[in-house]
């Protein structure tokens, strides 16, 4: 169980709360919304429902990632995330090609959805067409990932936020800022085993003490690339939604956990691993928890 | 013509531009980052250019980053920190330089490239050592694992000690020593800058060839007339300060210059430093240049 000695950020978008000391406020649950080709909307409605409803009785706060691998899909998913996800209701989106990531910024501007956005991500490769345009259509929040390919350690983390490993003019950090971003979040990114994969989760609170915002990674991305879990059937699924309990337990604030359709494991397992982190923060540390914590849900 | 075996050679580094965005694709594919295709452009320029003896380009790090990230007791910030014992803690450019060795011909040589113990130590914040001695014997005694590790790759094993010319302490014989003495395979100290006030000492040091910025401080020459000696001489012929590209008539020039301070005791001609900082298609030009220059004076 951690607290932090620096003082902690607490950024709200719409109803949700990232940030903050351990135990304080529950952690933010991506889920994540794959379209493979042609985007089937009907059974993502399905999904996108179970979450928020989960989310909802459990008190855990939890926001759509989507990912958009195609310039001709970026509107019909926009179209499809306001009629279906609550107005004021944080997203975010997830676009690996740097001109893609582009446009669907300025779709993103055209739609006023930019309140609402989750920027997935800032990264080293972040290229000057994206940062042109972030500066013009800038998003409420974004993640950074903290890749260093020069160090996989927590310190080779906290060099890429701070000066980018020489490989950007500037630190990740500084780069946020100059676009306007004042709300960051930083993905501590899971690397594959044998790659100091631990390294993602021990930067949490390196990371969290250092700067005092809101971490967290996609951890569940290591469990999908140990094949050898393979071998032992459904053991390699239970171990995938469990492995985001480890995001609570190293103080962090959010975790990518995966599909989207893991929601209805994954929510009530980190609402009690939360309450088990608030439930100590309170007694050694005096961190209340949140109004909205599933602390107060269960044992109002 | 002096017919005799002068080779041309690198001091270090050569520019290479590491896009961000080529290793975040590799980071989101799930794949290992793999920075060979640098290495592999470096040579292949060193190479195409005609030069002899070539180095892995150092194209992963500035050289102070290069060599404290994988020293235990070193931790990478804006600048390094020394926190702890400097341990070595295995190869840091061998891999590098094996790569180098399978890209190259039979009859091509490589230089693995140390950066010195004493400019290592001045470049880093010691929170540790508190005693500029004790922490400069420390990066030395790393240094020489990773001289013994690298010399069954490499023909000649070079250290860069840039801080020599701003000052030169009384230990600098000693801490050069511990990285060179058993060392099967040739030792060369490349110090750049203005060496003039220290050639004396520059002529004692426990090394086969001393390696210097002639092309820009040409008054060097006159400097060693008054210190003769039995040292190998490596002539820096193009400057590696200057996006112009010299004449092969002018580095001819220069070379029968060195022939008449230095005669037989000239035994390679490289850039004046390494080439980080100019632009690609100048530094691979220079090398050219020197190339051709080399053979008109000393042969192919």
């Amino acid at each position: 169980m951690f607290s932090f000695t620096k003082p902690q950020h607490a950024f709200e978008l719409g109803s949700i709360t990232f940030g903050g000391q351990p135990g304080e406020h529950p952690t933010v649950l991506f889920g994540g919304l794959f379209f493979k080709g042609v985007p089937d909307f009907k059974t993502a409605s399905t999904h996108l429902a179970a979450m928020l409803k989960i989310g909802e009785e459990t008190g855990m706060p939890v926001v759509p990632d989507l990912f958009i691998r195609k310039e001709e899909y970026i509107d019909p998913i926009l179209s499809f995330l306001e009629q279906h996800l609550p107005e004021a209701h944080p997203f975010s989106v997830d676009i690996i090609e740097p001109s893609l990531k582009v446009k669907v910024l300025e779709s993103l501007h055209d739609h006023d959805l930019l309140a609402r956005t989750i920027y997935n991500s800032l990264h080293i490769g972040v290229t000057a067409p994206e940062r042109e345009t972030l500066k013009r259509c800038t998003p409420a929040m974004a993640l950074i990932v903290a890749f260093n390919p020069k160090d996989a350690s927590p310190d080779g983390r906290i060099e890429v936020l701070e000066n980018g490993a020489h490989l950007l003019d500037r630190g990740l950090l500084a780069v946020a800022s100059s676009l306007g971003i004042e709300k960051i979040l930083v993905d501590t990114a899971a690397l594959a085993p044998g790659e100091n994969s631990g390294a993602a989760l021990a930067s949490l609170p390196v990371v969290k003490e250092e700067y005092g915002l809101p971490v967290g990674c996609a951890i569940h991305n290591v469990v999908e690339k140990s094949k050898w879990l393979s071998r032992y059937g459904s053991v390699k699924a239970t171990v995938d939604v469990a492995s985001n309990a480890g995001v609570a337990l190293f103080g962090g604030d959010f975790a990518l956990f995966g599909p989207i359709e893991h929601a209805p494991v994954v929510v009530p397992l980190m609402a009690w691993f939360d309450m088990v982190v608030s439930e100590y923060a309170e007694a050694y540390f005096g961190v209340c928890p949140s109004e909205r914590h599933p602390r107060r849900v269960f044992y109002p | 013509m002096t017919a005799r075996c002068v080779t041309s050679s690198v001091v270090g580094s050569y520019p290479i531009v590491v896009p961000g965005s080529e290793l975040m694709a590799q980071y989101f594919a799930g794949e290992n980052v793999s920075w060979y295709p640098y290495i592999t452009d470096a040579v292949g320029d060193m190479t195409e250019a005609g030069i002899e003896v070539v180095s892995d380009g150092q194209t992963r790090d500035p050289f102070i980053q290069l060599f404290t990230r994988r020293l235990g007791g070193c931790r990478v910030r804006a600048r390094t920190e020394v926190v702890g014992p400097i341990v070595y803690r295995g190869g840091i450019t061998v891999d590098d330089v094996q790569v180098v060795r399978r890209l190259v011909s039979p009859s091509t040589k490589i230089v693995g490239v140390l950066s010195g113990p004493f400019t290592l130590m001045k470049s880093c914040i010691d929170l540790f050592y508190h005693d500029e001695r004790a922490c400069c014997l420390g990066f030395a005694e790393a240094l020489r694992q990773e001289a013994a590790a690298l010399s069954w790759f490499v023909d000649e094993v070079s250290i860069d000690e840039p801080w020599f010319a701003n000052e030169l302490p009384a230990y600098a014989e000693e801490a050069i020593g511990v990285i060179s003495e058993g060392l099967s395979c040739p030792m060369r100290l490349h110090v750049c800058g203005d060496v003039s006030r220290i050639v004396h000492r520059l002529v004692g040091m426990p090394v086969d060839v001393l390696s210097h910025e002639f092309k820009a401080s040409p008054k060097l020459f006159d400097a060693y007339l008054q210190y003769p000696s039995e040292m190998g001489m490596c002539i820096g012929s193009v400057r590696s300060d200057d996006v112009r590209v010299e004449s092969v008539e002018e580095v001819v020039a220069h070379l029968r210059r060195a022939e008449e301070v230095f005669g037989r005791r000239v035994v390679q001609v490289a850039p004046d430093c390494g080439q980080r900082m100019l632009p690609r298609e100048v530094a691979f030009a220079k090398l050219r240049c020197l190339q051709q220059a080399k053979e008109v004076v000393y042969g192919g």
